[in-house]
């Protein structure tokens, strides 16, 4: 902080006032800054008068005495005399009045409206009974209004529309016995079974919807006025162990929850069209376990999660809903985790006309909690590797520190995640998140792009993760915190990171994990010039190779962006050297850092003589072959404190050359030749070389 | 060893009457200083005191948490600030006080202190910037006088201000730098004055 504190700083840093780093700016200040210390000082007699009422004060034993036995006196109740106040008698007696008149009235306008709305419902259910195409509709709004009260992008929480759930469960599922005027709604609701061929195997229908908190739904929610209320996963557990205990009744012969070969026959053969009425009941099952596997080299994440689902024997549906997520929905994927052999997950089902929702036909033999395994691709998950290095002062050693940064764009937030970060190209036929916005599942990507959809653009902040990739040594400064072990293992071809335990990452958050930390690598310091390739620029290079010798070679280091700062003092201070990308380097292998282009060492290229020589002539006398003998200083300056080693690279446009020189050098390829050469710290140096270039004839009798 | 501050309500609640009377003069000196200096004169914080005690004990059953200082603290405030609000209405004159000295002009006070002090001109000085001090503090608001007390007098951490007067501790550091800012100008220069 350059500027000097204000009076209000200064009183903000004395009574401690600001944030820590607000706190160690000023501190950082004050200590550099006399005047306002002085200033400070004066404020701190300023305050010091402060302390003149600092006075002790001490309660006598008579006082407290008094307070002990005044506190242990019945509390004295204030009485108000109803005959002083005669007129609130009368007030009271108005208001009264006034309330029963106006419940009276708002009983009998309640009657009439649920009346009215139930005579509207029990049209709905004889339609839906009429047709079977038209109800679809009806039906398919019934789970989505639901879905966006009870839509939680995660499972752990849900959203219950208080008025609308409670009319959803008492339409569409066997209502609470205590309440009357849900049953007697209830009973307007009941179907007669003759009237509804799939009554007995009715099936019930779960719907999680993993959308953002942004999600359009409870937007919508929002926009309407309507108040939603957060409840817990108990309530939810209340709401299913109702539903369960109906189901249960119906299977009350069975043992336990597992139905019996006897109840089979009551399971129908033939797998229902649709589900065959508006939601029973609607539940989330809880995400209990989600494992990511994110692949850098596409916009690609594996999403396996866990859940465990409510199941009633006989035929269930499972409606999912990806609304406002970027996941692809012909990769998913349901299998029993358990009880495989009497659970059959048929089909997928995408209902026509409804976006972003499918719903899975599940046919079981039990009834009871089942776990559920669900997989499923998405994009917007990405990580990314880059690295710090630090070269010591000498820049013959450097710290290597690598850092992945998970990035989570997705629109699902995933908790307590498994996280997998795997190295390698994969094939990808489609883009997931073409996939995922398309207007259908079934449509092909890209052909109705959603309007209003994701943009991938999102914000990320960096949250300091207490991760660890397994490296050689421990590091000390991270020797108290809790760090991660990130395992790696081979997988076929590519490279498989898991981050040990799992993590959470929210949507539109990114994390920056510290992937591993090695000190002492051997690195070679190097200049190029080469004015073919970086015109008049020398370029910095610093190379190491990823193998033991380099306390590296444990595994592959992943493609990134690399930071090289040096060494600038005894304080630790560093300094930006340069930055560059790098590729995946395999086990082996020797990577060059570019570092870009070097001030403080030039080479300057002149050419000092240029001559020609042995004409050879055709039979007419034409020119028909010569030399040409060009004479080249190169003055190469090192105006650093260090000593440098330089390559010079010269190129001569035609593979026939010799050249005559002393400096050391070889033929790099067929039309250039390479110096290299050493300066001592703050050196000049010139190295001279004569190339002589063959053309026409000349160059036939050079090959003879 | 002391109990803790929860035991004792925990007996006090379980009929121990030996309990309160501890918690009564484990933070008797404290509270007292405390509501002294939110008030207006020293009768009407002995009878705040008393009254606050008497609500600690009429309210015990309802501290859930470890935290009797806030809590205390907490009713203690509400007392003095509805005590306050009364007083605005109805004003009070303690019958010990000298006459004309009503708390908030004294203008025998400084006599009265230099005439008990061994070096009477020096004493008066302080007495006179003790004065200045404490119109100063009442002339902040209320809430922010009440916070400077909380955090500098009685030395209650910010946390601990906020939880006594059920507020975040943001709202605790604004008051209190405001309360700091217009008590830097009204302060007066106590430089070389003994304390």
């Amino acid at each position: 902080m350059k500027r000097h504190l204000t009076e209000e700083e200064l009183i903000q840093h004395k009574f401690k006032l600001t944030s820590d780093d607000q706190a160690a700016a000023h501190a950082e200040h004050l200590s550099g800054c006399a005047e306002c210390r002085q200033r400070l000082e004066r404020l701190d007699q300023k305050f010091a008068a402060l302390d003149l009422l600092r006075e002790d004060v001490s309660a006598s034993d008579e006082l407290i005495s008094q307070a002990i036995a005044q506190a242990k006196q019945p509390v004295r109740r204030k009485t108000i005399p109803f005959g002083k106040y005669h007129w609130l008698g009368t007030a009271a007696a108005v208001l009264v009045l006034g309330l029963t008149v106006f419940i009276g009235d708002f009983g009998r306008q309640e009657t009439e409206r649920t009346r009215s709305v139930d005579s509207t419902e029990s049209e709905r259910y004889t339609y839906h009974d009429r047709s079977s195409s038209r109800p679809e509709l009806e039906k398919e709004d019934r789970p989505r209004l639901i879905s966006k009260g009870l839509g939680d992008k995660d499972g752990s929480r849900v959203q219950l529309d208080d008025t609308a759930t409670g009319r959803e469960l008492a339409t569409s599922s066997p209502p609470a016995p205590s309440t009357k005027s849900v049953e007697r709604r209830t009973e307007d609701f009941t179907v007669d079974p003759t009237t509804r061929p799939d009554a007995d195997i009715s099936p019930r229908s779960y719907a999680f919807a993993p959308h953002g908190p942004g999600s359009a739904p409870e937007k919508k929610d929002a926009t309407a006025g309507q108040r939603t209320s957060g409840l817990s996963t108990p309530e939810l557990t209340d709401i299913t162990t109702v539903a369960r205990t109906e189901t249960l009744e119906d299977v009350a012969a069975l043992p336990g929850t597992v139905a019996g070969e006897s109840v089979l026959a009551k399971i129908s053969e033939k797998p229902p069209f649709a589900p065959a009425s508006a939601i029973e009941l609607v539940t989330l099952p809880r995400r209990d376990s989600v494992q990511l596997t994110i692949y850098n080299s596409a916009d690609l994440t594996l999403v396996r999660e866990k859940r465990n689902l409510t199941l009633k024997m006989g035929w269930n549906w499972l409606q999912l809903m990806w609304a406002n997520t970027l996941i692809d929905p012909t990769s998913l994927s349901l299998e029993p985790a358990a009880q495989g052999g009497k659970i059959d997950v048929q089909q997928l089902v995408f209902p026509a006309r409804l976006r972003e929702l499918g719903r899975w036909l599940i046919r079981s033999e039990i009834s009871g909690q089942v776990p559920f395994e669900i997989t499923y691709f998405t994009s917007g998950l990405t990580w990314r590797a880059f690295y710090m290095g630090t070269l010591s002062q000498d820049e013959k050693k450097m710290r290597l520190q690598g850092y992945v940064r998970v990035a989570n764009g997705s629109g699902e937030d995933y908790e307590n995640a498994q996280t997998r970060l795997l190295v390698g190209k994969v094939n990808v036929l489609d883009k997931i998140a073409d996939l995922a916005k398309r207007q259908y599942a079934y449509d092909r990507p890209g052909e109705t792009p959603r309007s209003g959809g994701r943009s991938s653009q999102w914000s990320t902040h960096s949250v300091n993760g207490n991760f660890w990739f397994d490296s050689r040594r421990s590091v000390s400064e991270f020797d108290g915190l809790d760090l991660k072990e990130i395992k790696k293992e081979g997988l076929s071809e590519y490279f498989l990171y898991t981050i040990e335990g799992t993590e959470t990452i929210p949507d539109k958050w990114g994390k920056r994990l510290p992937s591993f930390d090695i000190e002492d690598i051997d690195v070679e310091s190097l200049y190029k010039y080469d004015e073919e390739r970086w015109g008049s620029h020398t370029i910095r290079f610093v190379s190491f190779a990823n193998d033991d010798e380099h306390n590296l070679g444990e595994t592959p280091i992943p493609d990134g962006s690399v930071k090289i700062y040096g060494n600038a003092g005894e304080q630790g201070y560093l300094s930006y050297v340069g930055g560059t990308n790098i590729k995946y380097i395999p086990v082996g292998e020797e990577v060059e850092l570019n570092l870009g282009a070097a001030r403080l060492v030039e080479v300057e290229p002149k050419l000092m003589s240029f001559e020609t020589e042995n004409y050879v002539f055709d039979n007419k006398g034409n020119v028909a072959g010569w030399d040409e003998l060009r004479t080249w200083q190169m003055e190469i300056t090192n105006t650093r404190p260090l000593p440098v080693e330089i390559e010079i690279t010269r190129g001569f446009g035609t593979p026939y050359w010799t050249l005559q020189t002393d400096a050391l050098h070889d033929k790099h390829d067929a039309t250039h030749a390479r110096f290299e050469t050493q300066l001592q710290q703050r050196s000049k140096k010139k190295l001279e070389y004569t190339v002589t270039t063959y053309h026409g004839r000349r160059q036939e009798q050079i090959n003879e | 060893m002391d109990k803790t501050d929860k035991s004792l309500i925990d007996a006090h609640l379980q009929g121990d009457s030996e309990a309160f009377g501890e918690l009564v003069r484990r933070y008797g000196d404290s509270l007292l200083g405390y509501l002294t200096k939110i008030c207006r004169n020293r009768e009407q914080a002995k009878d705040l005191f008393q009254e606050t005690f008497r609500k600690v004990h009429e309210k015990a059953h309802t501290l859930k948490s470890s935290h009797f200082k806030s809590w205390l603290y907490t009713i203690a405030t509400r007392v003095a600030m509805d005590s306050s609000r009364r007083s605005n209405r109805v004003r009070t004159v303690s019958l010990n006080s000298r006459a004309g000295c009503d708390g908030d002009n004294c203008p025998e006070l400084g006599a009265s202190l230099a005439e008990e002090a061994h070096d009477p001109s020096h004493e008066a000085v302080v007495a006179e910037q003790k004065e200045q001090v404490r119109r100063a503090l009442e002339s902040l608001p209320e809430r922010q006088r009440v916070t400077v007390v909380l955090a500098y007098y009685q030395g209650l951490s910010y946390r601990e201000v906020a939880a006594a007067l059920n507020c975040s501790i943001g709202t605790v550091k604004t008051q209190m730098f405001r309360a700091l800012r217009t008590l830097s100008q009204r302060l007066p220069d106590v430089s070389g004055v003994a304390k």
